[in-house]
């Protein structure tokens, strides 16, 4: 849980924090790999929502160095396949992801980030 | 032309049935027509299909068949059925020589005396079939079903009324509804993680056929809470995403969250993307267009009220003492501060709903959710009213619980326009006040007219 498809999907959401808020900072976190069906077809779908350098990015940071810079133009199977391996199969179960402009800390616990705010934060 | 199909439906929800036969159609990419005149709240229904693995596909995942079968008469007595059997030979003859068969008889809302069983499949012997007859596994099986009208629900004593039944039906049977069977095998009871808010297994079937899951498909439930949903819409091969502004509703009490462990019990843990804690009016998505469909039970106040992160305004203090928004948002045990939360008004909820599901839906992805509603007050416009442009309905299937009821609402994104997120502002001056406006407080006052006037008046004021 909080595989990286969904570290590539959430964003800093404070009050006022509107610019440099993504991609979220990950720290002191634990990580656990597991299987995930292969499905191409989702994989092509939904490459067009994916922000690349921040995956690229969290990817390197988590030890995994597989993805090119830029996404390739031929997505053939081999690419894919590590397309695959990285959104869906790294899990973040424990640690913290932090707003790098405001620095706000959403906590993992047991692989469930806390998103919530607090009072002063909500616009 | 096509075919024409007997459909037997199982006793319940029958105005989920045309909904669901819709969507199973869609799902496997073919045409179906319902005749205008179809009256959906009868157990056998039929249509004209252009090719039987059609029927096959549609007993195969709509969860309200019990079996389909190729049609071949109709009649409101046996004479009337016989005579247009006979004219039917040409359809049937192939199985005069030399196929293994067997006949049921049965009926909707009685039991048959196994004498008249008899009778009944002797009266067909006109058909003169050959092959031997084989109670176990016959190549093929005709089935006669007679139709009672409905006595309040109850199959009366085996011989009253026997005979007297509505109309008899008869065809081949070419496929029993296996996805039936789901039903038990999604039981909350049965499910090693549930909680008060769980919907029920056969809804939550419903529920995942309505939004098209499949696989290859990204499926969304901001309300997820114990996530009753995300288990049946995984079944049928969809990835699924969960938020919960409560994370103790997703997490239960173990260390491994109640959702995953629930998941792994139904061989789905791999589908469940992620669950995060966040109160889905301020919510951390990046962008939009992601989902393929939105999947949810909106909170309406009767087991979890409907929160939403600010103060609640002084007016909020005077509620019943009975009510759950009185009983202190206790403590998530995931996080180190609790944020505090006002009531949020069903019906802005509602519309808040299609406003984001417009903004996270890909162009044709589909929002599902229940609506609750006063039973007599309910009008189509409370339905209509909610939308916004590009929305539009494509079912609208009702539960009634008598004095109210629950609408599950299917919205297609019917445009390929981008949309700004909504920004969850209460508006001040709606029109048109639907019937599920302060929902809540008219289910604790037991719907009675006059306080349901009052109710609207005191929010019209506010
Ligand atoms: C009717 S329950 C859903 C139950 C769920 N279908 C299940 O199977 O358990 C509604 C859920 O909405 C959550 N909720 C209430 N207000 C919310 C908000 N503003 N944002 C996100 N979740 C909210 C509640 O914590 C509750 O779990
Ligand atoms: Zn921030």
């Amino acid at each position: 849980m909080v595989r990286l498809i969904t570290h590539n999907l959430l964003a800093c959401h404070a009050k006022g924090c509107t610019s440099n808020n993504f991609p979220l900072q990950l720290k002191d976190v634990q990580v656990e790999l597991r299987d995930a069906e292969y499905n191409a077809d989702f994989l092509r779908g939904f490459i067009s929502r994916i922000e690349w350098p921040a995956l690229v990015d969290a990817a390197r940071q988590l030890g995994d160095t597989s993805l090119p810079n830029e996404p390739p133009e031929m997505m053939d199977d081999d690419f894919l396949q590590k397309l695959h391996h990285v959104l869906l199969e790294i899990h973040i179960e424990e640690g913290a992801m932090i707003c790098p402009n405001c620095a706000h800390v959403y906590p993992i616990s047991n692989g469930i980030p806390n998103m919530l705010l607090a009072e002063h934060e909500i616009g | 032309m096509g075919q024409q199909y007997l459909f037997w439906f199982a006793q319940v929800h029958d105005d989920f049935r045309i909904p669901e036969l819709q969507s199973v159609a869609e799902i496997h990419g073919f045409d179906l027509h319902i005749p205008q005149d179809l009256d959906a709240s009868r157990p056998f229904c039929i249509l004209e299909l252009d090719h039987e693995e059609h029927a096959r596909l549609l007993a195969r995942r709509c969860i309200l068949i019990r079996s389909v079968c190729e049609f071949y008469a109709r009649g409101s007595t046996y004479e009337e059925l016989h005579e247009r059997v006979r004219q039917q030979r040409p359809r049937w003859s192939c199985y005069i020589e030399d196929t293994s068969f067997k006949f049921i008889v049965t009926a909707y809302n009685h039991t048959i005396p196994q004498a008249r069983q008899r009778e009944v499949v002797e009266s067909f012997s006109y058909m003169d079939f050959l092959g031997k007859i084989d109670m176990k596994s016959p190549e093929i099986i005709m089935t006669c079903f007679e139709e009672y009208p409905d006595k309040h629900g109850t199959t009366r004593p085996k011989d009253e009324g026997d005979g007297e039944f509505k109309e008899v039906f008869f065809g081949r049977l070419i496929e029993e509804g296996s996805a039936r069977p789901l039903v038990k095998k999604f039981d909350v009871k049965k499910r090693l993680y549930y909680g008060n808010t769980s919907m029920e297994a056969e809804i939550s079937l419903l529920m995942a056929n309505q939004t098209l899951a499949a696989p290859g498909k990204l499926i969304y439930d901001p309300f997820i809470g114990t996530g009753s949903m995300a288990y049946t819409t995984a079944h049928f091969g969809a990835l699924v995403f969960g938020s919960d502004i409560d994370g103790r509703q997703m997490r239960g009490k173990d260390k491994q969250p109640g959702i995953i462990r629930a998941a792994s019990q139904y061989g789905v843990a791999h589908c469940i993307i992620d669950l995060c804690t966040f109160d889905v009016t301020r919510n951390p998505w990046r962008c939009g267009e992601l989902f393929d469909a939105i999947i949810t039970d909106p909170p309406y106040g009767v087991r979890a009220g409907a929160k939403r992160l600010g103060r609640k305004s002084r007016q909020d203090k005077e509620q019943p003492p009975t009510s759950p928004q009185n009983i202190a948002f206790r403590r998530p045990d995931d996080q180190p501060y609790i944020p505090p939360t006002k009531p949020y008004e069903l019906s802005s909820l509602a519309s808040d709903l299609v406003l984001l599901a417009r903004y996270m839906l890909k162009p044709q992805g589909r929002l599902v959710f229940f609506l609750p509603t006063v039973t007599d007050e309910y009008e189509e416009l409370d339905v209509q009213s909610m939308l916004c442009d590009g929305m539009e309905i494509v079912a609208n299937s009702l539960q009634n619980f008598g004095s109210w009821g629950r609408r599950l609402i299917t919205i297609r994104k019917a445009t390929t326009e981008h949309f700004a997120p909504p920004s969850f502002e209460q508006l001040d001056n709606v029109a048109h006040i639907p019937a599920h406006k302060d929902f809540r407080e008219k289910y604790f006052q037991g719907f009675k007219k006059s306080d349901v006037e009052q109710i609207s008046e005191l929010s019209d004021q506010g």
